[in-house]
């Protein structure tokens, strides 16, 4: 633990809420703050309650919690921002927060490193994800990765062992198809993620490309989209994937995902929504590593950030909303009442106090995230803007092989005009 | 005012004392005018009018011709925006033809079938007033969201269409996700949605006066031949006025499709709405300028339409006069 008794660290409230001692060390706090983050029930219970617990130990601080689901999120934040009435402290995502960034909406945090964020048991490896050209947008609040979603128990009643961490993806192929076959609850094995954008980056990994170059431009080729979309051709050919009518139910939720709605035994999420899964599903459901390609880098995975907290450029109290962003991450009794909900989180003491009372799949969730090294590689560049709109054309572009409306090629040729488009724009 | 006859000496003669009166209400109209009163009464609803709807509308019009990101301040693009929308834009293109066959094909079924709820419910029912107000509560239901969602598990896979067609031997497809299918479910929600044109035709209805049925029926003249000489032709101002209002609507239509496709007015575009590319373009790619110039085009397109419906109405609408 760095920096106790120099300053006012961040544990020393958690202490004092629990052990009634005096406040913190640096001069009484006070102001008003907002925080707005998204998410559902479970996690805004938990939120409000360490908004609690900090509010109690500098009793002249408010901070007022607002949350929306994710597909009002960011409508609401961009009118708040837009309307010079920005949240103080806003849950990121990476996708976003360098948009926002760019555009100047967000404080750069470095300046605060020494005094405010100090952040005990945090690495600057885990802050790199925040960080683009030496400045610090946002600080990572649980880390997570994309995973492959098992419904063991059908894989049980059928008889089959659930596959292994460090399968190929012909390996899966069959066993989907076997899966399917004998299971007299699913038609299909795996669900098709052509259009799925973090599992197109896993396989562009793991063949030693990118999605993005540091300088914002497309990392890989029509060659590469082409042989993509034939593999899912292939798959779906097979038998092993849904049909395109099927698949297309999926909308990016885990109620709407293939395993949820008991279309596939298999599918591909991001660990932190284990939780979720495991909450919407009867069936237990566990977590694999991404199937692997031909020769590959074994770097498919990435440690990447579930959400962010970043602070807007425009707040009025930026050392107390760093103070609280400080609290919220390295708190011992803070991170007990977030759990893993958030993802696994990037303080090793805050880990270390929370894994005695975590639960089977926050154990899961973290062992997970401790076992994933072997098919981990670098954190890849910050997302270009347009992004987010090149992610959304992936989906359409992916439905349309799907249904046979373009070939494979066409798909391919008009996936990376239209980003390259996108990009340039 | 009677007209083409000499004004009679007394009406000047009247006019007088009402002018050179010295009460309160004569000096304010020797202030302003005998309009200019009128713009006093106006006054709240203008100053409404220009706060809230006509000051953001041109200030929209501005930002069409900007590349505002909401954020930064909007920088002058001249006519960027609608030349990139007229040359290099297929998602304009889809969204385009997405929302005419969306209004082509809703507005005359919801008409139609709002009209044959009507005429059913003028038949002097017991219970008028029940069977009303349950045949409007899809359309005080219908733009919320949990009948989109409701819907969805209508019309999915697995859903409830699909067992009742599974009854007939018939293995439907998953309506939602096809790029085929999904926009017709959501122009049957949209028709589902009759009520308020119901009502008004019903209303429209009770008008038609009772004796030209009796004198027809004298005549011999049948049902159906009823409902076309006399029924449509003394509604066809009804017609016109639901057919208007309707069309509008179905122009802006945005969150049955927002809902049942997830915002993304997929599958393949099928259901991308106009207002949900450009609820996309605005929120979820940051291009407010862009969007507005969207906006503008829409407007214009409804206003054309509403202006062909206006010229095409001397030909086919009676106003009994």
């Amino acid at each position: 633990m760095s920096g106790f008794g120099k300053g006012r660290s961040a544990a020393l409230a958690g202490v004092a809420v629990t052990a009634l001692l005096a406040g913190p060390a640096i001069a009484q706090q006070s102001g008003d703050i907002r925080m707005l983050w998204w998410g559902s029930q479970p996690r805004a219970d938990r939120t409000f309650a360490v908004i609690d617990m900090y509010q109690e130990a500098n009793p002249d601080v408010s901070i007022q919690g607002e949350t929306v689901g994710w597909a009002d999120y960011w409508t609401r934040l961009a009118t708040q921002v837009a309307g010079r009435n920005a949240p103080d402290v806003i849950q990121q995502d990476y996708r976003y927060m360098f948009e926002y960034a760019g555009r100047g909406a967000l404080l750069d945090m470095m300046p605060y490193r020494d005094e405010i964020l100090t952040l005990p048991g945090v690495t600057e490896a885990d802050l790199e994800s925040g960080m683009s050209d030496g400045q610090l947008w946002g600080v990572n609040l649980g880390v997570n990765s994309v995973a492959m979603m098992v419904n063991a128990t059908i894989f049980e009643e059928a008889g089959i062992p659930v596959p292994e961490n460090g399968v190929s993806w012909q390996e899966i192929k069959d066993i989907a198809i076997e899966v399917a076959e004998k299971s007299d609850r699913i038609e299909y094995g795996v669900e098709d993620s052509s259009g799925y954008e973090p599992s197109l980056h896993n396989w562009l990994r793991q063949r030693g490309k990118e999605l993005y170059t540091e300088e914002g431009e497309l990392a890989f080729d029509v060659q590469d989209m082409t042989e993509w979309y034939q593999f899912w051709a292939d798959m779906r050919d097979s038998g092993a994937t849904p049909p395109p009518d099927v698949q297309a139910l999926d909308q990016r939720s885990i109620e709407t995902h293939m395993v949820t709605l008991g279309n596939a035994a298999m599918g591909f999420a991001n660990s932190n929504q284990l939780v979720g899964f495991s909450q919407l599903n009867e069936d237990e459901i566990v977590m694999r590593v991404f199937p692997l390609v031909e020769d590959s880098t074994s770097e498919g995975h990435f440690f990447k950030p579930s959400q962010l907290l970043s602070v807007a450029a425009s707040t009025e109290f930026p050392e107390l909303s760093l103070d609280f962003v400080n609290f919220f991450i390295t708190d011992t009794e803070a991170g007990k009442v977030l759990d893993v909900e958030r993802g696994v989180p990037i303080s090793s003491d805050v880990r270390d106090a929370i894994r005695p009372e975590l639960d089977e799949d926050g154990l899961a969730q973290l062992e997970y995230i401790e076992g994933l090294d072997p098919y981990a590689g670098p954190l890849p560049p910050p997302p270009p803007q347009g992004a987010g709109e090149i992610d959304q054309m992936m989906i359409q572009i992916g439905q349309q092989v799907a249904f046979g409306q373009l070939t494979p090629e066409e798909g391919a040729e008009r996936l990376v005009s239209q980003a390259e488009s996108i990009l340039s724009r | 005012m009677s007209s083409n006859s000499e004004p009679p000496a007394y009406a000047g003669a009247a006019a007088v004392p009402l002018v050179v009166a010295n009460g309160r209400r004569a000096r304010l109209t020797r202030a302003l005018g005998s309009s200019g009163a009128a713009y006093v009464f106006l006054f709240p609803w203008l100053a409404g009018f220009l706060i809230l709807t006509a000051g953001p509308a041109l200030y929209s019009l501005y930002l069409s011709f900007t590349d505002y990101d909401l954020i930064n301040v909007p920088r002058w693009a001249g006519l960027d925006n609608y030349m990139r929308i007229a040359t290099n834009d297929p998602k304009f293109q889809d969204s385009v033809r997405v929302t005419l066959t969306f209004v082509l094909l809703s507005v005359p079924l919801k008409l139609a079938v709002a009209l044959g709820v009507a005429m059913l419910l003028n038949r002097g029912l017991r219970g008028l007033t029940v069977y009303r107000a349950i045949f409007y509560l899809p359309s005080l239901l219908g733009t919320s969201v949990a009948i989109a969602v409701l819907w969805r598990q209508l019309f999915a896979g697995d859903g409830l269409i699909n067992n009742l067609l599974l009854g007939f031997g018939i293995q439907g497809p998953s309506w939602i996700s096809n790029p085929d299918t999904a926009l017709y479910t959501l122009v049957i929600l949209a028709v589902w949605q009759f009520g308020s044109p119901m009502i008004i035709f019903l209303a429209g209805l009770r008008q038609i006066p009772a004796d030209i049925y009796e004198a027809a029926r004298m005549d011999g003249a049948s049902k159906s031949r009823q409902f076309w000489r006399i029924t449509l032709p003394m509604l066809t101002p009804v017609v016109f006025f639901n057919a208007v209002v309707q069309t509008i609507d179905a122009f802006k239509a945005f969150t049955s499709a927002f809902i049942i496709s997830g915002g993304t007015g997929g599958p393949v575009n099928s259901t991308l709405f106009y207002t949900l590319y450009l609820y996309q373009e605005a929120f979820g790619y940051f291009r407010m300028g862009y969007a507005a110039a969207l906006a503008w085009i829409l407007l214009v397109i409804i206003a054309l339409f509403t202006a062909f419906s206006f010229l095409s109405a001397r030909y086919w609408v009676h106003y009994d006069d």
